[in-house]
């Protein structure tokens, strides 16, 4: 944990850590036995579900709840589906989890799938949602979006992962390559590539344009990105998409070069563990496998209290299980000791001015809390500019009373969203 | 599959460590060298005085919080650091009973009525003094205070004899190293001038006070005053013997950067901290108290909410919108 410095005048700079020069293959995870998968939809019990315990399923067969669902996911291996169930998330959100009993007997032949042509980009969302990487191929296939700036992400969006970073330089070619075949299917006339500014490797990417981002957190964050390199300011409450601007990590592309070159999908994640004495296990993992395998492979130690981060420290989720599967979009997995877990209060504001020093977006945040505290979430919004935070949790990492601002502002702005969807 | 009770939270994971006790020890510990010095120049009854004001500030607090049945939170330090900065701004001969009315008022009043930490809108030493003040004047004046005192030096209140006897008549009495060093009567720890100074920059070095304040409030005292000495030198005095004496120090660095009773905002800090300044000198110069530094800083609290709505804009917000 990166402490505050004795002599701290001005602001704090968090760096965002480098890539490490050699840079190995990842180290291979076995498929499990048993993986889950995620389904961004509720389980609807009046209506009749198309999927079953027991059902056999094929490597990449899609798997959707009822004959009207948008959202659906993909098996990662052959096998049956031995459990399907509600899940909900930390603000509860409902989605469907799928454990499926993988069968090693099947081999991956059967592995097919429908490639879309090169040039359907609604074809492209209807099979190739799932990659690792999660391409964003809803946004990128929805006609009321007009996307006219693709920015690949090489850069990590939170402290301590590398994970963008490693994937855009080790897979450099294949990156290009599927921004390519983007192309194609999205006809985007700009695309951009992110690279932090002081990786002193040669980079080339032919007509991709480089942006060199700043290694002082949150620079890599879409707002930041958007402010600093592409001269768009994003509105209050607004997301990149509103400005024609659409983020895709650099994994998800590599994903598509590969479905696209061996016409099977692919469900290798690579990740980075970051155990609790803080080494790097670069690893590849099949999506749905659970995490507690990928610890028990290096004798990782799960005590009670201890808090598994998806993603990093300054914006990451904590998760309640260690069976948590591994996702299309998890990039960085940090086991953080209970023992170094900090402290938060329930004191007031005490009005001690750092988080206005370094919120980069500019918002009251001692103002702030005091209306979120008291649910008043309109007044947030209206007077003291709630939907301008770009989400970098810094005001929480400084504040003086230890009150868990970034909480209350993520609470702040999903009940704001629930009331204007009443309203 | 087994179960293992995860602490689960939300995000940020990480704290740069900082705490409310680690603020408010590190201003108890800038207090120290003006505040050993007073003790010092002073002598017992300025110990007793100090450990008297703080011991009881923080009673007054656990008190409160008994009596409200709400979580104890004098481990926090805040009304450790309340009673340690009235305990220097008396003089060192005030009574027991004096001290502890004064640290009531401040407490209780100041900063638990309000809601405690962070709630007041006032700096709750300062309301203490000011009530202190307006009931026992009598007890402010230094030179009646010390008159058992034998010091090497000019044993009169600098402001005092300033506003009484005016500039031309002092001339020469105050030179101005003299007075940061300490040889002057006033408070407890008013008089050590360099070991504020130090004390502050201690802590703006560290973050835990805000240096646009302090600027400011300096700027405003040295241009203030050295308009009115220029005006006429033979009744205002200058700008450094003003600098230097009564609570103007410990104003700058510790009264009006109290956290919660002053700004945040860039523009509003320098507002805030130059017309403290500015109003300090008004009241010596034109006013009826010799020092009025305690009342300056309450006025400015007062406005304070004013001022701070004054803010910078927002990403997102404004002329530039998509
Ligand atoms: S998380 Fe906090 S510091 Fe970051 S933009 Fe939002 S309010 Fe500002
Ligand atoms: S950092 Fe915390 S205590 Fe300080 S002003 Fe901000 S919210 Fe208040």
């Amino acid at each position: 944990m990166i402490k505050r410095s004795f002599f701290s005048l001005s602001q704090p700079r968090l760096a965002y850590d480098l890539l490490e020069p050699d840079l190995k293959e990842p180290e291979s995870i076995p498929v499990p036995a048993i993986l889950s998968v995620l389904l961004p939809e509720p389980i609807d019990n009046t209506k009749q579900a198309l999927i079953k315990k027991g059902d056999a399923v094929k490597k990449g067969e899609k798997l959707k709840l009822y004959d009207d669902s948008t959202a659906y996911t993909t098996s990662p291996v052959a096998g049956t589906i031995k459990l399907f169930d509600s899940y909900s998330d930390d603000f509860g959100n409902i989605a469907t989890f799928i454990t499926i009993k993988a069968d090693p007997t099947q081999v991956s032949e059967a592995n097919t799938i429908n490639l879309p042509p090169m040039d359907d980009i609604k074809l492209a969302d209807q099979f190739l949602r799932k990659l690792p990487g999660a391409p964003p191929f809803e946004i990128l296939a929805n006609d009321e979006i007009k996307i006219t700036t693709i920015v690949i992400t090489g850069t990590d969006t939170d402290l301590l992962s590398t994970t963008n970073q490693f994937v855009s330089l080790k897979y450099m070619d294949e990156v290009k390559e599927g921004a390519k075949i983007l192309k194609k299917l999205t006809q985007v006339p700009k695309f951009c590539i992110t690279i932090p500014e002081n990786l002193d490797t040669k980079v080339s990417f032919d007509t991709i344009e480089v942006l060199k981002i700043s290694n002082t957190y949150p620079s890599t964050l879409p707002a930041m990105i958007m402010k600093d390199h592409l001269n768009t300011v994003m509105s209050a409450g607004q997301t990149p998409e509103d400005s024609g601007i659409c983020f895709i990590r650099a994994e998800a592309l590599v994903s598509l070069a590969r479905t696209y070159k061996t016409k099977k999908a692919v469900f290798d994640k690579v990740l980075t563990i970051i155990s609790k004495n803080g080494t790097r296990h670069r690893i590849r993992a099949t999506i749905g496998t659970p995490l507690s395998k990928i610890f028990a492979r290096f004798n990782i130690n799960i005590n009670e209290q201890d808090r598994i981060i998806i993603g990093g420290p300054m914006r990451g989720v904590a998760t309640y299980t260690p069976h948590h599967p591994v996702l299309a979009d998890m990039d960085t997995v940090i086991i953080q000791d209970r023992d170094i877990i900090p402290q938060l209060s329930d004191y007031p504001c005490v009005n001690c001015g750092k988080c206005i020093r370094i919120c980069p977006a500019n918002i009251p945040v001692n103002m702030l809390v005091r209306y979120l505290e008291v649910d008043q979430y309109e007044n947030a919004a209206d007077k003291f500019d709630l939907e301008s935070c770009i989400d970098c949790g810094l005001c929480a990492y400084v504040c003086t009373a230890r009150i868990p601002l970034h909480q209350y502002i993520r609470l702040g702005k999903h009940e704001l969203l629930t009331l204007r969807a009443d309203a | 599959m087994t179960s293992t009770k995860l602490t689960v939270s939300h995000a940020p994971f990480w704290h740069d460590g900082d705490s409310l006790f680690q603020m408010n020890l590190n201003i108890i510990l800038a207090l120290l060298p003006a505040t050993i010095f007073g003790i010092i120049q002073f002598g017992a009854p300025a110990l007793g005085v100090v450990a008297l004001s703080i011991s009881t500030a923080m009673f007054w607090e656990f008190a409160m919080n008994l009596i409200s049945k709400k979580a104890l939170t004098i481990g926090d330090l805040d009304s450790a650091v309340i009673g340690m900065i009235f305990g220097i701004m008396l003089p060192a001969t005030s009574p027991w009973w004096f001290v502890v009315v004064g640290t009531f008022v401040a407490v209780v009043i100041g900063k638990m009525i309000f809601g405690g930490i962070g709630a007041n809108p006032f700096n709750p030493a300062l309301i203490g003094m000011a009530v202190l003040m307006l009931s026992w004047k009598v007890m402010f004046d230094f030179d009646a205070a010390y008159v058992n005192y034998d010091f090497g030096f000019t044993a009169l209140a600098p402001l005092a004899a300033l506003k009484f006897k005016g500039a031309a008549a002092i001339a020469g009495l105050f030179p101005w190293e003299n007075l940061i060093m300490g040889k002057q009567v006033g408070a407890i720890g008013s008089t050590f001038g360099l070991g504020i100074i130090l004390g502050g920059i201690y802590l703006i070095l560290r973050g835990y006070i805000r240096w646009e304040i302090c600027a400011s409030f300096i700027i405003g005292i040295l241009l203030t005053a050295f308009c009115f000495h220029q005006a006429n030198p033979a009744t205002y005095g200058g700008p450094l013997l003003h600098l230097f004496s009564g609570y103007t120090l410990l104003g700058a660095f510790f009264l009006s950067t109290e956290n919660s009773s002053s700004p945040v905002n860039k523009i509003p800090m320098f507002l805030y901290g130059f017309f403290a300044g500015v109003m300090i000198i008004l009241m010596r110069n034109i006013g009826a108290y010799s020092d009025g530094t305690v009342l300056a800083i309450l006025l400015l609290n007062l406005v304070n909410p004013l001022l701070d709505a004054i803010r910078p804009k927002v990403l997102g917000k404004g002329a530039n919108n998509a």
